[in-house]
């Protein structure tokens, strides 16, 4: 037994014998390293993530919520399907903590009412609108404030055709920002490559439901969406009639009346 | 009493290739430079001179020697701008600040001269002393020659014959002080082939000799300066004062065109801006870079003689790598209508305070400061009007109900705190300490109770009950197309949930809306926000039925 494991170094005189039968097992390699984890397992990081406030979506996200110091990439259909109601809380939590939010680009105009209304203060939040003018000004803004590292959350919304390496720099920029930084995509971006680390697909799937899938992680793959309840815009009863009329489209025409219409056109309806 | 003589060997060179303004010519430094006075050489750099160039060689011989030196005119009046901004780096640390003229009366002083012993102790000796000195001059770039010894006689020449020497009592001076060749001295200069022809080549020479005689023969001033120097004689000295206001000028050796070009030499002119701030522990608030083109080039008579760029801080800075950023996109977005020749930096707003203190960790007002001069940096190269906060206004149509404001209003000196609807410094709960931080909150959080010019944007109060309104608002309504009376969206129908709400609200301003609102959820599952126009029949056909308004984000 000795000759055989020579590498072994004798510490102590005494329970040398023991101590080699019973060899310690070997250590996980996750307990070595903060940052290291293995394929079957989520990822960590030794940064704390911040909680998206959905539960079912922090259990599947490496460290529990967005991370921070890398991109989080959100790919939508179009703008509108509910992607501030799916941040909104986090966001929150970071102007709660004295921190700024800057949105890069924003797709349309903002309501600053509709922002209040989810929480978000709008004095703490600065709208960068490069669109009119020409160039790539966007991301260069959107890439000096990631290495600012004095933002708390960077919003951006990426124009259509956006070179891998852009992306790859702006990720090499995150590293520098104290704070999670969304990219928004439209959906084609899902043929290609992303250097972000984390990478949404984006669904609505009716009245104030998301479905998210999760098309990129530190971590297994993940087979089935997640199903989120936001922040309700309808009421109960409204939603009750949304989720009818979805799952029910005979009744359609019976949920509408034209009050515009001439009365004969109505008594036809 | 202690002296610091800084002597500056190759200034007029310096300051000649700081006028070239191509950033080429900053980083290649071996370019062979040469300064005439008529038609003769009077100083070249040590390219120049490893190519046959030297001092006192006519025009035309340095130029068949080197055919592509780069010939500059000697001015004493660009020498003598070019040594203030090392005066003012050294009356950061003493008053009593020199500049002594120059041996050669036609030539511009070279050395500065600091009366240090009562400084030592607060900047912590004489090692530290000179280490911070040199570092406060080094950005602009001189070759610098460091004497220290008692007397300012002393120091200057010890400064140019044996640089680096550090004398600290009168014996040991004199010892060194032998050795000094007897050019050096400035009354002595017109003898200086009689001194040599009788064989006297250094001060030691000249001590040995009857003072009687020596006076007799060379004039008074001759010993009074040997005196002075040796410490046996007093040397009254009137200390420099700072100007009240910064105007520095710099004359471009060639046109120029380019932003890049420019920026460089508005790099040199801000390196002095930042030593005269130092000096008086002051920050900048607003400067003015006027660009003088050159008349002849102007396209018409109507373009500008010059072109002022005025740079506004929102946060007082000091920093040189803020504010060279800040210029550096500024000029990048400027069309200049002619090439420059003349740089000038003016100085405009200052504002004394303290230095503030050095941070070992980040804090929140590092935090504060960071993001002032990101918006800033943004705003310099975008404009201001594309960095936007909102504001909500009382007003239902949805189109009236938000404006867009630039965020830095930095035009309003008087508001000491920012004035750009950011967040005003909070402690970071993110601190490595949680006591600390929780510590900071309480202390901010005092201060932002206790200071009234804290303005901050009115807060939308939370609507409760109130109708909900849609993240995302297209800029114009999109007109709907309709399929039985029903409106669709990409070819969809869309299912009206929750309406309607109506809005009737401008008839005082021309704008009058009258629309009845819905929630309707597309064919995807996303809700939007439609609203159909109660117009009467007699409206134009487009501004008629459907319309989609904006979109539940």
């Amino acid at each position: 037994m000795d000759a055989l494991s020579p590498a072994v170094p004798r510490l102590s005189r005494g329970p040398v014998r023991s101590s080699i039968r019973a060899r310690p097992p070997r250590p996980a390699p996750e307990s070595l390293h903060p940052t290291l984890w293995l394929g079957h397992q989520l990822g960590r990081t030794r940064e704390q993530a911040l909680p998206s406030g959905f539960a079912a979506l922090d259990r599947e996200l490496p460290g529990g919520g967005w991370p921070r110091r890398a991109l989080s990439e959100l790919l939508l259909p179009h703008a509108g399907v509910g992607e501030i109601r799916l941040l909104a809380a986090s966001l929150v939590a970071l102007q709660r903590a004295g921190r700024l939010v800057m949105l890069f680009d924003p797709p349309a105009a903002l309501s600053a009412w509709a922002l209040g209304g989810l929480g978000i203060a709008v004095d703490q939040l600065l709208v960068v609108d490069t669109r009119s003018r020409p160039g790539h000004d966007g991301l260069w803004a959107f890439e000096q404030a990631l290495k600012s590292g004095q933002v708390g959350a960077a919003l951006a919304w990426l124009p259509s055709r956006v070179p891998h390496e852009r992306v790859r720099r702006l990720q090499l920029a995150a590293q520098h920002h104290d704070g999670p930084a969304f990219v928004l995509r439209e959906r084609a971006a899902v043929e290609r490559p992303t250097a972000a680390p984390l990478r949404l697909a984006l669904k609505p799937r009716g009245a104030d439901l998301l479905e998210i899938r999760l098309l990129k992680r530190r971590g297994p793959p993940l087979e089935h969406g997640l199903l989120l309840e936001l922040p309700p815009v309808l009421t109960a009863s409204a939603r009750q009639r949304a989720i009818a009329v979805r799952h029910a489209p005979a009744l359609q025409p019976a949920t509408f009346v034209d009050l515009g219409a001439p009365l004969d056109e109505r008594l036809a309806a | 009493m202690l002296w610091i003589a800084l002597h500056l060997p190759l200034l007029s060179l310096e300051s000649f290739a700081a006028t070239l303004a191509s950033p080429a010519a900053a980083a290649d430094a071996e370019r062979a430079l040469a300064l005439v006075d008529a038609h003769r050489i009077v100083a070249a750099n040590a390219t120049a001179q490893a190519l046959g160039v030297k001092a006192g060689l006519k025009r035309a011989t340095a130029l068949a020697l080197a055919p592509q030196l780069v010939l500059g005119r000697a001015d004493r009046a660009r020498d003598l701008r070019a040594l203030e901004p090392v005066a003012h780096a050294a009356l950061a640390y003493t008053p009593m600040v020199v500049v002594p003229p120059a041996e050669d009366p036609e030539a511009a002083p070279h050395t500065v001269l600091l009366e240090v012993a009562a400084s030592l102790r607060c900047f912590g000796g004489r090692a530290k002393l000179l280490q911070r000195l040199q570092a406060a001059v080094a950005p602009l770039g001189h070759r610098l020659h460091v004497a220290l010894a008692p007397t300012a006689q002393g120091a200057a020449l010890l400064a140019r014959a044996q640089p680096r020497m550090q004398c600290l009592d009168l014996p040991a001076l004199a010892v060194a002080l032998d050795a000094v060749p007897v050019w050096l001295l400035g009354p002595g200069r017109e003898h200086w082939d009689a001194l040599q022809g009788m064989g006297l080549r250094n001060l030691a020479d000249l001590r040995s000799l009857p003072r009687a005689g020596l006076a007799r023969r060379f004039g008074d001033a001759l010993l009074l300066e040997l005196d002075r120097a040796f410490g046996t004689e007093p040397d009254p000295r009137e200390p420099i004062g700072l100007p009240p206001a910064f105007e520095s000028r710099l004359e471009l050796f060639a046109r120029v065109d380019s932003a890049e070009q420019l920026l460089h030499g508005a790099g040199v002119l801000l390196d002095r801006l930042v030593l005269w701030l130092a000096a008086q522990h002051a920050v900048l608030r607003r400067c003015t870079l006027e660009m003088q083109h050159e008349t002849r080039w102007r396209r018409s008579s109507d373009t500008p003689r010059a072109t002022c760029l005025e740079l506004a801080l929102a946060e007082p800075s000091r920093d040189r790598a803020h504010l060279l950023a800040l210029l550096r996109e500024r000029l990048g977005r400027l069309a200049l209508p002619a090439p420059t020749l003349d740089l000038v930096l003016r100085a405009d707003d200052i504002v004394r305070r303290a230095a503030p203190n050095a941070e070992l960790f980040p804090t929140a007002q590092g935090g504060h400061e960071g993001l002032v001069q990101l918006v800033e940096r943004l705003q310099a190269r975008l404009g201001p009007e594309h960095v936007q906060r909102l504001e909500p206004v009382e007003d239902h149509r949805p189109e009236h109900a938000c404006r867009t404001a630039s965020a830095a209003p930095v035009d309003a000196p008087s508001e000491r705190t920012t004035t750009l609807g950011l967040p005003a410094a909070k402690g970071k709960p993110a601190a490595p300490k949680p006591r600390r931080s929780k510590k900071a909150v309480a202390a901010t959080a005092a201060s932002a109770a206790m200071d009234p010019q804290k303005r901050r944007a009115p807060e939308p109060p939370p609507r409760r009950g109130a109708a909900p309104r849609p993240v995302w608002l297209l800029p114009e309504p999109q007109p709907l197309p309709e399929r039985r009376s029903r409106p669709l969206l990409d070819g969809e129908p869309l299912h009206l949930v929750s309406g309607p709400e109506r809005i009737e609200a401008g008839w005082w301003d021309a704008a009058l809306a009258e629309r009845d609102y819905f929630i309707a959820q597309a064919a995807d599952g996303a809700l939007v926000w439609i609203y159909r126009a109660r117009l009467p029949l007699s409206a134009p056909e487009d501004a008629q039925g459907w319309f989609l308004q904006g979109r539940f984000g």
